[in-house]
């Protein structure tokens, strides 16, 4: 009987957290125009790719990627507002991630990732940066 | 003449002296981490980051006692940071997002 009400009091704690997060996900999706994390979308890169963001990138870039960060207002120019960027050519955001701005003649404020992200976070991040890019969506036939 | 001359000497002297109490505190960074948490210093010091480590690191903080923005630099590199004001400074890398330290800046 004690197992049994154990289990019964797991699962309602359970089922209450679980309802909280998916709440949570549900006011960030209806804030915003579309998805920020690809979690329910069918490309698993650009879910990776959004951890990678969310670890590394928000800080100037923001959690809507419009280049309002909680860093930004140390910085002349401001960061990239990566969802109307029309740099969005992967090879060549790839390039600028892995390099940093000051290689490829952007903002030198742009640290270059190479030495701390693997190959394989800069192509998951550079995918995720397209999926949630408005200029993509926009020319995008449907 | 002779009233100027004391004035000027101790003007002279309170400068030196002040300049001569200022401290430089190091900080090193090693192993994606600050070699401290948590340091005290007093106003008109300075804090030196030295990177320690074979990579770069970018250390920054948005406080409002102290913003700033090292900007990124690799192994064996050094920049300091004057603090001119009394308050608590958060100190953050913009790399490695784990690494946090505070600084606790002490009226004079």
């Amino acid at each position: 009987m004690r197992r049994v009400l154990l289990a019964a009091v797991l699962l309602a704690g359970a089922c209450h957290a679980g309802a909280q997060l998916s709440q949570a996900y549900a006011q960030v999706v209806a804030t915003t125009a579309k998805p920020l994390l690809a979690r329910d979308g069918p490309d698993a890169q650009a879910f990776r790719g959004s951890l990678v963001f969310f670890n590394y990138c928000v800080t100037c870039h923001g959690p809507n990627a419009d280049g309002n960060g909680r860093a930004a207002k140390l910085y002349t120019p401001r960061p990239a507002n990566l969802r109307a960027s029309d740099k969005n050519i992967i090879k060549y955001m790839r390039l600028i991630v892995r390099n940093g701005g000051k290689s490829m003649g952007r903002s030198e404020f742009m640290p270059p990732w190479g030495e701390e992200l693997t190959d394989e976070q800069i192509a998951d991040v550079t995918v995720y940066l397209q999926s949630i890019n408005d200029r993509v969506a926009a020319s995008t036939p449907r | 003449m002779r009233r100027i001359l004391p004035l000027a000497a101790g003007l002279a002297f309170a400068l030196v002296a002040g300049q001569a109490l200022a401290a430089e505190q190091v900080v090193s960074q090693k192993g994606k981490a600050f070699s401290v948490k948590k340091l005290t210093v007093t106003v008109g010091d300075s804090v030196r980051f030295v990177n320690d480590d074979p990579f770069a690191h970018n250390v920054f903080s948005l406080s409002d006692t102290k913003s700033f923005d090292l900007g990124s630099y690799g192994q064996g590199l050094a920049k300091s940071v004057l603090m001119d004001k009394s308050g608590i400074v958060d100190v953050e890398c913009a790399v490695h997002p784990d690494m946090k330290m505070t600084i606790e800046v002490k009226p004079k």
